[in-house]
């Protein structure tokens, strides 16, 4: 039962949501709402069991010393922290949650997204090599659509956005045509096939 | 021939830090797809209502915070009204942040000219359900204020009382816009999204499934060049025009150096 009651519920739920895109009954929209409603508060107790594991994971590895054990504690005062902040003086402007969240988090992932910059600059250097022809084609469209998403390359010459926004209006849209309409391929069979209880993964091992 | 990674650190650091002290002030061209965003705002009367959803993280926020204060700027300049949330966490306290002082700038009175309703989780049900009822999926606005006593979402219902959606993304996000708000109710939809994520979308932009696109920093500099406000993504692309052409000539070093190296071998 722990495995078909699950599958009942998804092959039900599943298959409501397929239908009521059908039938615009009063019933149907009502039930259909509420069943927006009901994700978003399941969607709250996934958050949570997300930050009791991240609590448990952390904790393990400050109690047993591991390697780096440090920062595991640093990342639960943060939480702690910002938790405790905002509970007990609120979210609102001048308060310490909000304080942190500006002058702590906004900077420190802005930092860590900025050293993209650096890693792709020598990553580039060292890798980005003409070996083969495809290579080659794909090095030398990457330096068109580089320098003609920036100004300098309109200096250079006044064609070079031009061939750069073409490079991404057909070649790389019809590539990406291509991958999005698998996407939507995968999507439907995989979602008919959780459907009707054919992929189970979901439901962990037996 | 090897260049030490710290050498290349340094000359990016150079290359970006020198255009944002020295401004350079390259000229920039207004490309198509920014001009459809600028030109869906342009043709909305006053008084309609435009919803301005913050989908992204805080690590994108140099990239998004010129393009949401343009799209703003616009917005407010033209007396529409602006409804905004976030649907992931950290847009939250940002997408407040900039709403409010972009909203000041203007002497636009809260619950009257502009609103703003928080976070809520699930984007998939939150944006299938804006098409039923807004008042159902935020009952009440960040402050805590009932969305049914404001002024401006009072008079709101669902996306018919929206005439348009600018979806401010670091990710996926628009996708879902598009998907279920476009899709199923026909709803407009503009993005404005980081650099990076940009060519996701032009297959939606050709298909006319969203209405334009602002792309990172330069979809930032151009919309600011179209609304006459020169702002951060202006000065940012002197930094990422510079930045480039380093990255650049570092390929071509690397690619030379490969091809002696090779010769020289045979």
């Amino acid at each position: 039962m722990r495995r078909q009651l699950p599958i009942i519920v998804c092959f039900g739920f599943g298959a409501f949501m397929l239908i009521q895109f059908f039938i615009p009954k009063r019933s149907f929209i009502f039930a259909y709402e509420n069943v927006l409603d009901w994700m978003q508060i399941i969607y709250v107790f996934t958050l949570l069991v997300g930050v009791a594991n991240y609590i448990k994971i952390n904790s393990k590895k400050v109690s047993d010393k591991a390697k780096g054990w440090g920062y595991n504690l640093i990342a639960l005062l943060g939480l702690f922290s910002m938790v405790i902040l905002g509970f007990a003086k609120g979210t609102d402007q001048g308060s310490p949650f909000l304080w942190m969240f500006n002058n702590l988090q906004v900077p420190m992932q802005s930092t860590m997204f900025s050293l993209l910059a650096f890693f792709v600059a020598s990553a580039a250097y060292r890798g980005f090599r003409a070996r083969t022809k495809e290579a080659t084609i794909l090095l030398l469209s990457a330096g068109i659509v580089m320098l003609g998403r920036v100004p300098i390359g309109e200096m250079i010459h006044s064609s070079v956005p031009d061939l750069a926004n073409w490079i991404l209006n057909f070649p790389s849209m019809a590539a990406r045509r291509g991958i999005l309409i698998g996407i939507g391929l995968g999507t439907i069979s995989t979602s008919l096939r959780i459907i009707l209880g054919i992929e189970r993964t979901y439901l962990g091992r037996e | 021939m090897k260049i030490d990674r710290r050498i290349i650190f340094v000359l990016i650091a150079i290359s970006v830090a020198i255009p944002l002290i020295f401004k350079i002030g390259l000229p920039n061209k207004v490309t198509k797809e920014v001009k459809m965003v600028y030109d869906s705002i342009e043709e909305l009367e006053q008084g309609e209502v435009v919803l301005v959803s913050f989908d992204h993280e805080a690590s994108s926020l140099p990239e998004i915070k010129p393009m949401a204060q343009a799209i703003l700027r616009h917005c407010f300049s033209k007396n529409l009204k602006v409804v905004s949330f976030a649907l992931l966490a950290e847009g939250t306290a940002i997408g407040d942040e900039i709403l409010r002082n972009v909203a000041n700038e203007y002497d636009r009175k809260y619950g009257r000219d502009y609103v703003f309703l928080g976070f809520r989780p699930q984007y998939t049900a939150a944006i299938l359900g804006l098409g039923e009822d807004l008042h159902r999926v935020f009952p009440e606005d960040y402050k805590g204020i009932s969305t049914s006593k404001l002024n401006l979402t009072k008079e709101i219902k669902n996306y018919e009382d929206i005439s348009l959606v600018v979806s401010l993304a670091d990710g996926d996000l628009p996708t879902y816009w598009i998907n279920y708000a476009e899709a199923r109710y026909n709803q407009r939809v503009a993005i404005a999204v980081t650099a990076v994520m940009a060519t996701t979308y032009y297959p939606y932009l050709s298909s006319k499934q969203i209405t334009g696109l602002v792309g990172g920093l330069k979809g930032a500099a151009e919309y600011e060049i179209l609304i006459n406000k020169p702002g951060m993504g202006s000065k940012g692309m002197d930094a990422q025009s510079v930045a480039h052409v380093v990255i650049l000539l570092l390929v071509v070093l690397g690619n030379v150096s490969y091809f002696l190296s090779g010769k020289l071998r045979k």
